[in-house]
């Protein structure tokens, strides 16, 4: 048998540094759950189509079972642990949880992470964008009706308030509907 | 001793959580990433085991030589069929065909001297690393003796390729359901038709796979299991007998399960080969199935061919329908039974008199089934529902005339099936009236009318749906009663710990608002603990639509002894009768002075602190364990040897409206309607989540999903690139309306809400895509409607000639 | 998982790619985005001793020189759909990278370059470049060389490019200003592959008469087939009678059909005719 070959990976993960020596065969999501230890990353398919593995690397939104985890040297990575800030819930976390986006929680990173570069570019989207923009992310719980409705929700309240509010799209108060 | 009445602040009226929307408990571990599901469990040592699967569909397995892989240096384990043999039984059927008259066969968690399906383990390895142990498995050696492969029922019934030895052909199981003078009614009829549909290999396919983890404890000599599982007593029933250990040695724990639909009913012989492998080795194993894998295990795959009397006035008198199922190799999870629930449901809400229901479940060698959501009802409903619609079309009569004039009336229930069956309650009619006024049927109509001058094909379905659920099978772990325990703490907070499971349906947030309700505290204060055979009473976990049914039966039971008790003690210290209480969220006051009242938390209190005193005429500590059994079941037969497993049928109207491409055959979906009856109803949102995710995988089910092998019995469609299930562009939003029928027979009035939907939405697509159709004369009669298959059937009616 | 064990090389140019990729053509699997050759090496359909990850290659600039927009070989689906120069020389390519499915999270990272050098019959990017009539630029230890598109896709996973060559950059000639182009993409459901798909680049005159045509067929056959249509088209109008019988041209073009799980040879001829037809119509339309 072949020897194993190390990889030095040095990646930004959620604002923090972390260098590690991996196994050059690891998927960039085996090294997300299993070397860096965030396991909020799932694994459903393993060939790019169900989307439960979405991250966030150098700012666009990726599936993380199609990348080695030697790629991730040098980038910057955001993973669903790194969406609530200070404990307070991303308001796209909070419209999910709201409006009942998911039953099962499987595919809910992936998804949560769709509609956030979804509404950072295009922050008032109609339905039909919105389904669109879920196209790479499945989902078998839902029949994906309450996750349009949450990413609705979610642009509603993050292009509506303040300013200052805007700025930041996390809260800590539970809205009431 | 003198008691303080304490004052509590005056409440606002007080709260009901039943029937409310109330978000999902603990939902934000979820929207944080930290849920735990069972691939995300690391235990000290962990070992990874990864499987050899049989590249043949049906061969003798002449040798199995590991030696190789064990050379290698991070292999710890590599084991044959025969050294697994030697380690653990068989594993035992979930449902023996064998109690019913059927044959059987023993399933072994790795093949020994033959194969039966292209998939079937043959070998493990056991690794440091997953990489590692998939890796190893080239290095092992199986020498195999081809046989010829049969995957079509036909030739099992005659024989053909015998799968297994000792049976005289491939039949598991044929079972009659015969009432009325069938010869008489088509004899009599004034008119007849006969058709055929034929239903594809479809899958539940949830987003996590299979997964189990198993830690051997040598010193304590038991097993913890912790698997994706909806059933964890039950399973520990196999595990116990496939594994030769006592059941009080094995804990069963299901951490939060990523969708189940079926898939994660037990028997699968990774189950007990995770067990065996961690007793071997001493150190704990895990398994995570990967996709591929998933994908051998089918379901649904049947044919239906019918005939139907019926008269001028569209009343069907007569139905013979001859079902043929394709059930693969046979595995112990609980599968085959689908067909069998498939026939018995017929005719569904129909009034039919005369039935000739024959249903032949046969042997082939595709992977084997496993239980699929709507459990062979969604076929029963489908193939009713085309039967109803090609009535209308022959008479030249409104689709919703022929249900009408067909339909159970609302006075007539409960009412006995054909089979048997005894419906609870329903208004049929008043479900489907109310379908079509929310869908604007007549206007419909005439854009259909509009749009086919164009040369547009617009389709408008109907469909009925009844899907008896909550059921139990006598003889079998299929139980339709369950478990659980309500404990109030001394602090007046309530834990809940009950048999039943969810694998994401939400019927913890349910069952926590029927016991918030029931003691009187906020649903914040109720933790609901389940799928851990080490803490939770004995239940049987998550099918048929059961759990808010049955869970939140046993839960209302159980919560409603604490009240007793709490009220008792209440009443003493606020000097009045326990009926002159009112239970707030967290107080308990007196009604005609709602100013006297008290903190729960006190009253809790004093049920363990004043034993002696004022809280002596209760037995101490608040908890209770109760059972709940639904009426309506009998497993005694009727004076026709009938029995009545189901206590409840919920029952929906579903439209689908559809556009079909004629040049390219495909289809899509417009708008979809459905009205669903599931009795009272805990919380709407989560009924409106089950019923969407079900008419989703209904869709699917119509439109692309199939589950497709080559000659040699491989699976071809092995990944979701090739297995189409419906994306958020590929669906509209769904209009829903509730309409509610209580059961009488179910304690919360509540029916079954968790299967119904994908027969009925299956079925509405399928005819909406024949009404688009109907002017070129086509007839479809292979499911999915695929673009392939619609093109198909296009050509096929031009080159007959169209409109016949 | 991937079973064997890798050898992981970033090359900081072209130059170095090459040298790392000649002494171990055989061996070596380049990677521009991954994902398609990630998943394969998953599920062990490619075992390659070394990956080569082209992602500092310098590669995934889109440019203008002389007459042509070079589109480098590691430019995303995204960076396409986002760029400007192609939204205004070559609009074809936007509108139609923007139809790739898998989601943004696959048009972020995965290229055009890599379709082409992958070259399975059900995708997308082929057909454009044929009718577009790009030009391949290929890098090897022998030096650099042109492959006209339509030369390059020779078969199901076969292309012109020798194993120890990579794919620099494609370079499509700028069509003439005022040309009019669609892209029609078959599939099944929302992010299911092309079953079958045509690329269309019209250029009328004022009258609205047919001065060049250039169509491909995607998906229905091994390579792209390039329809030819410019007897028919060309000083005509595009009228129904007209993308009738191109309709029938195109069905004609597929001899031998691809045939894959989700659609058989004969649904994909069938359907070959209506693609091409929907696609001129669409085009002469305004695309
Ligand atoms: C969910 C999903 C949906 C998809 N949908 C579509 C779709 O709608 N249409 C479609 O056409 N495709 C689709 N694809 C396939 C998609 O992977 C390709 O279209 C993609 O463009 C491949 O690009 P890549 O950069 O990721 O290639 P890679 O995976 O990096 O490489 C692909 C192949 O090309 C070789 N290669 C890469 N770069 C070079 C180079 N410069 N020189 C020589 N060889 C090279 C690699 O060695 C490898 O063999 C989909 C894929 C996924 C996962
Ligand atoms: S696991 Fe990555 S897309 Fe499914
Ligand atoms: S919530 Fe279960 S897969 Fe989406």
């Amino acid at each position: 048998m072949e020897t194993k070959s190390i990889v030095a990976v040095r990646t930004t993960i959620n604002g923090r540094e972390h260098s590690a020596e991996v196994d050059s065969r690891l998927l960039l999501v085996e090294a997300i759950r299993d070397v860096f230890g965030l396991k909020g990353t799932h694994i459903g398919c393993l060939t790019g189509d169900c989307g439960a593995c979405t991250v966030v690397v150098d700012g666009k939104i990726a599936k993380s079972c199609l990348m080695l985890a030697a790629s991730a040297d040098g980038r910057e990575i955001q993973t669903v642990e790194g969406l609530a800030r200070d404990g307070k819930l991303h308001q796209i976390q909070q419209s999910f949880w709201d409006e009942y986006g998911f039953q099962c929680g499987y595919c809910l990173p992936g998804m949560m992470f769709s509609a956030k570069e979804l509404l950072e570019t295009d922050p008032r989207p109609d339905e039909a964008a919105i389904r669109h923009a879920l196209q790479g992310n499945l989902c078998r719980c839902t029949g994906y009706q309450k996750i349009v409705q949450a990413v609705s929700t979610a642009a509603d309240r993050m292009s509506g308030g303040t300013n200052e509010e805007r700025e930041d799209d996390h809260r800590d108060d539970t809205p009431t509907r | 001793m003198t008691i303080e009445v304490e004052r509590a602040p005056r409440e606002a009226p007080r709260r009901r959580y039943v029937g409310s929307r109330q978000k999902k408990l603990k939902g934000d571990l979820f929207v944080r990433g930290k849920a735990r599901y069972v691939a995300d469990i690391e235990l000290p040592g962990m070992l990874h085991a990864a499987v050899l699967r049989s590249p043949h569909a049906h061969a003798h397995v002449k040798s199995v030589d590991v030696s190789r892989a064990l050379e290698i240096s991070d292999v710890v384990a590599a084991v044959s069929g025969e050294d697994a043999r030697e380690l653990t039984g068989p594993v035992p059927h979930f449902i023996d065909p064998a109690v019913f008259g059927g044959k059987t066969a023993e399933v072994r968690c790795l093949a020994v001297e033959k194969v039966v399906y292209a998939g079937q383990p043959v070998a493990a390895v056991v690794a440091a690393s997953r990489n590692d142990a998939e890796a190893a498995l080239d290095a092992i050696a199986v020498e195999y003796e081809p046989l010829e492969v049969g995957l079509e029922p036909a030739a099992g019934t005659q024989g053909g390729t015998l799968l297994y030895e000792g049976w005289e052909d491939n039949t598991i199981i044929h079972i009659p359901f015969v009432e009325g003078d069938v010869e008489a009614a088509f004899a009599e009829a004034e008119h007849t038709l006969e058709d055929e549909v034929r239903i594809q290999r479809y899958t539940t396919a949830p987003i996590e796979t299979r997964g189990y983890v198993a830690d051997w404890d040598t010193s304590a000599e038991s097993l913890t299991f912790y698997g994706a599982c909806q059933n964890p007593h039950p399973l520990r029933w196999v595990l116990s007998h496939a594994l030769g250990l006592p059941e009080g040695k094995i804990r069963i724990v299901a951490p939060h399960v990523g969708g189940g639909f079926g898939l994660k009913m037990h028997g699968h012989p990774e189950e007990a080969l995770v067990c065996m492998l961690s007793r071997m080795l001493e150190r704990p194993v895990r398994w995570i199935e990967d996709r591929r894998e998933t994908f051998l295990i089918g379901g649904r795959e049947q044919t239906h061919t019918f005939k139907v009397a019926f008269d001028d006035e569209g009343r069907i008198t007569g139905l013979r329908n001859n079902i043929v199922a394709n059930v693969g190799a046979l595995g112990a999870p609980p599968g085959w039974g689908m067909a069998f629930l498939t026939a018995l449901s017929f005719p569904t809400g129909y009034r039919i008199p005369n039935q000739d229901v024959q249903v032949s479940i046969v042997a082939t060698n595709k992977g084997p089934w496993n239980a699929s959501r709507g459990y062979g009802k969604e076929a029963t409903n489908l193939v009713m529902e085309r039967i109803v619609d090609l009535v209308a079309q022959k008479l030249r009569m409104a689709p919703a005339e022929v249900r009408r004039r067909n339909f159970i009336n609302k006075d007539e229930f409960p009412y006995k099936t054909n089979a048997g069956l005894n419906i609870d309650s329903g208004d049929y009619h008043g479900a489907l009236d109310k379908a079509l006024a929310m869908m604007g049927y007549d206007d419909l109509r005439a854009e259909q009318e509009r749009l086919r001058a164009e040369g547009r094909y617009l389709g408008i379905g109907l469909a009925f749906e009844l899907t008896p659920e909550g059921g139990d099978i006598p003889g079998t772990l299929v139980a339709g009663f369950d478990t659980t325990t309500v404990k109030m703490d001394p602090q007046g907070k309530v834990t809940v710990l009950t048999g039943v499971t969810t694998p994401g349906g939400g019927n913890e947030t349910g069952i926590a608002q029927i016991v918030a309700d029931e003691v009187g505290v906020s649903l914040e204060d109720v933790t609901v603990i389940q799928g851990d055979t080490g803490l939770c009473p004995y239940g049987f976990g998550n099918y048929s639509g059961r759990s808010m049914l049955v869970g939140g039966g046993s839960a209302a039971l159980a919560a409603r002894d604490i009240r007793e008790k709490l009220a008792k003690v209440a009443a003493a210290m606020l000097e009045t009768e326990p009926e002159n209480l009112e239970f707030g969220e967290g107080v308990i006051s007196r009604r005609d002075n709602p100013d006297a009242s008290l903190p729960t938390e006190t009253v809790a209190y004093s049920v363990l602190t004043l034993a002696f005193a004022t809280a002596a005429m209760v037995e101490p500590t608040l908890e209770s364990t109760r059972v709940y059994k639904p009426d309506n079941i009998t497993h005694i037969p009727d004076e026709k040897g009938r029995i009545q497993p189901y206590p409840s049928y919920s029952s929906a109207v579903h439209l689908a409206v559809v556009e079909v491409d004629a040049e390219t055959g495909v289809v899509d979906l417009k708008r979809f309607g459905v009205v669903h009856d599931c009795g009272t109803i805990i919380n709407p949102t989560f009924v409106e989540g089950q019923m969407q995710g079900a008419v989703a995988m209904g869709v699917g089910a119509a439109l692309s999903e199939e589950l497709i092998y080559d000659d040699e019995g491989n699976l071809l469609t092995d990944r979701f690139k090739t297995y189409l299930m419906p994306r958020a562009g590929d669906l509209p939003s769904f209009e829903m309306e509730h309409q509610v029928t209580p059961s009488p027979f179910t304690l919360l009035g509540a029916k079954g809400a968790g299967e119904a939907g994908v027969g009925g939405s299956q079925a509405a697509v399928a005819n909406a895509v024949n009404d688009a159709l109907a002017p070129l004369g086509v007839t479809l009669r292979q499911m999915p409607l695929s673009p392939p298959n619609v093109l198909r059937a296009i050509r096929e009616a031009a080159e007959k000639g169209g409109v016949s | 998982m991937i079973t064997r064990t890798l050898e992981y090389l970033v090359p900081g140019s072209t130059g170095e790619a090459v040298e790392m990729l000649t002494p171990s053509a055989g061996e070596a699997k380049l990677l521009a985005g991954g994902t398609w050759v990630v998943p394969d090496m998953t599920h062990g359909r490619v075992r390659p001793a070394r990956v080569i990850d082209l992602r500092r290659a310098g590669l995934s600039e889109i440019r203008e020189e002389d007459g042509h927009v070079v589109v480098g070989a590691t430019a995303t689906y995204s960076e396409i759909v986002a760029s400007s120069l192609l939204r205004e020389k070559v609009g074809l390519l936007p509108i139609a990278a923007a139809k790739i499915t898998g989601g943004a999270q696959v048009r972020n990272f995965a290229t055009a370059g890599g379709s082409a050098c992958y070259a399975i019959p059900s995708s997308d990017a082929p057909a454009w470049l044929v009718a577009l009539g790009a030009k391949m630029r290929l890098l090897g230890a022998s030096g650099e060389r042109e492959v006209a598109a339509e030369d390059f896709f020779r078969g199901a996973f076969r292309t012109a490019a020798r194993p120890d060559e990579m794919l620099t950059g494609m370079a499509i000639p700028t069509p003439p200003a005022g040309a009019r182009f669609a892209y029609h993409k078959l599939k099944f459901g929302e992010s299911g592959w092309p079953i079958a798909t045509a690329a269309c680049v019209l250029g009328l005159d004022e009258e609205g008469r047919c001065r060049s045509a250039s169509l491909a067929l995607g998906a229905v056959a091994e390579t792209p087939l390039r329809v030819e249509v410019g007897a028919v088209l060309e000083g005509s109008p595009v009228t129904r009678e007209v993308a009738q019988e191109v309709e029938e041209i195109a069905h004609r073009a597929v001899a031998e059909p691809w045939t894959d799980v989700l659609a058989d040879g004969e649904y994909r001829k069938s359907v070959a005719g209506v693609v091409a037809k929907r696609v001129l119509l669409a085009a002469a339309n305004g695309g």
